[in-house]
């Protein structure tokens, strides 16, 4: 199969990729995983008090797509309230990266993971 | 029919994988297409469906991940579908630690037993949750049946970690 331009890109130089402290109150961490394939996703977003995401990293094991698919959403959250992040759908992921049927279920993944890591925000903050 | 009772054994994830591979061989035996060469083509198109009929039965139940699938779905148990994701964050999170540790392997100073090592945990982590699993399947009640299905989810992370070893293997030790 294979890859588009995007995702060679993305695969190639990884935007975003590392870690921080999960213990850091306004640090939130997503982890997702899909039973299909084996793949893991760490998702970490650094909120500010207004609740805009100022920092992004990431951490995936797994194909070239669930590699694209959170290396383009560290780029694509950067910036934006946590509202307006909890509004991306992995049909826009799988577009922008022209993800092929059977990688759809990675931008789903990488959609996921923003919303887990934004319950984990909020879950941190009440 | 089902693939337990094609082989004439009880529904259980405790099965003899000797005596599976004896029935096995037998029954495709008795649908062999040479057994079939003057018999009418709606027989010999019979035989090629049991055969591929058997033959499906067999690599479920000799796989233990399969086989426990294949059990859960026999007593209706509702399968989440693989796609949809998994959020067991401390899980995930060991899961993340173990494909480091694999990753790690290449740069240790003594990469035979790091390897070893890596090995050995793995193998250890997989049999502990599939005795959980087992005694779970057997316990068989809606609870347990629960419980079974969310660690076979676990398995396949696990059975994906497996396929990285052999990789890893290959990579290092294949010269």
């Amino acid at each position: 199969m294979a890859y588009s331009e995007k995702v060679i890109d993305h695969y190639e130089n990884p935007r975003n990729v590392g870690s921080m402290d999960k213990n850091d109150p306004s640090v939130a961490t997503g982890m997702v995983g899909a039973p299909a394939c084996g793949d893991v996703m760490k998702l970490q977003l650094k909120i500010s008090k207004d609740g805009i995401i100022e920092d992004a990293k990431f951490k995936t094991y797994g194909c070239g797509s669930a590699i694209a698919s959170s290396s383009l959403v560290t780029e694509w959250v950067k910036g934006k309230s946590i509202e307006e992040a909890g509004k991306i759908k992995n049909t826009a992921i799988a577009e922008e990266l022209a993800l092929p049927p059977v990688k759809i279920h990675c931008s789903i993944l990488a959609e996921d993971a923003i919303k887990a890591a934004i319950e984990d925000y909020k879950s941190k903050q009440s | 029919m089902n693939y337990f009772q094609l082989f004439g054994i009880e529904i259980s994830f405790d099965v003899d994988l000797s005596h599976l591979s004896q029935s096995y061989q037998a029954l495709q035996k008795a649908v062999h297409p040479d057994r079939f060469a003057h018999a009418s083509s709606q027989d010999q198109l019979l035989a090629v469906q049991k055969s591929a009929e058997i033959n499906d039965a067999y690599q479920t139940l000799k796989q233990p991940l399969k086989r426990a699938e294949y059990i859960l779905t026999l007593r209706g148990v509702d399968m989440p579908n693989e796609q949809q994701s998994f959020s067991d964050t401390s899980f995930l999170m060991q899961q993340m630690e173990l494909r480091e540790m694999l990753g790690d392997v290449k740069f240790a100073d003594d990469i035979d037993s790091a390897f070893t090592h890596a090995q050995q945990v793995l193998a250890q982590e997989y049999q502990q949750l599939v005795d959980v699993m087992q005694q779970q399947i057997f316990e068989n009640n809606t609870v347990t049946n629960a419980l079974a299905c969310d660690n076979l989810r676990k398995l396949k992370f696990y059975q994906k970690l497996n396929i990285e070893l052999d990789r890893l293997e290959d990579s290092l030790f294949d010269d």
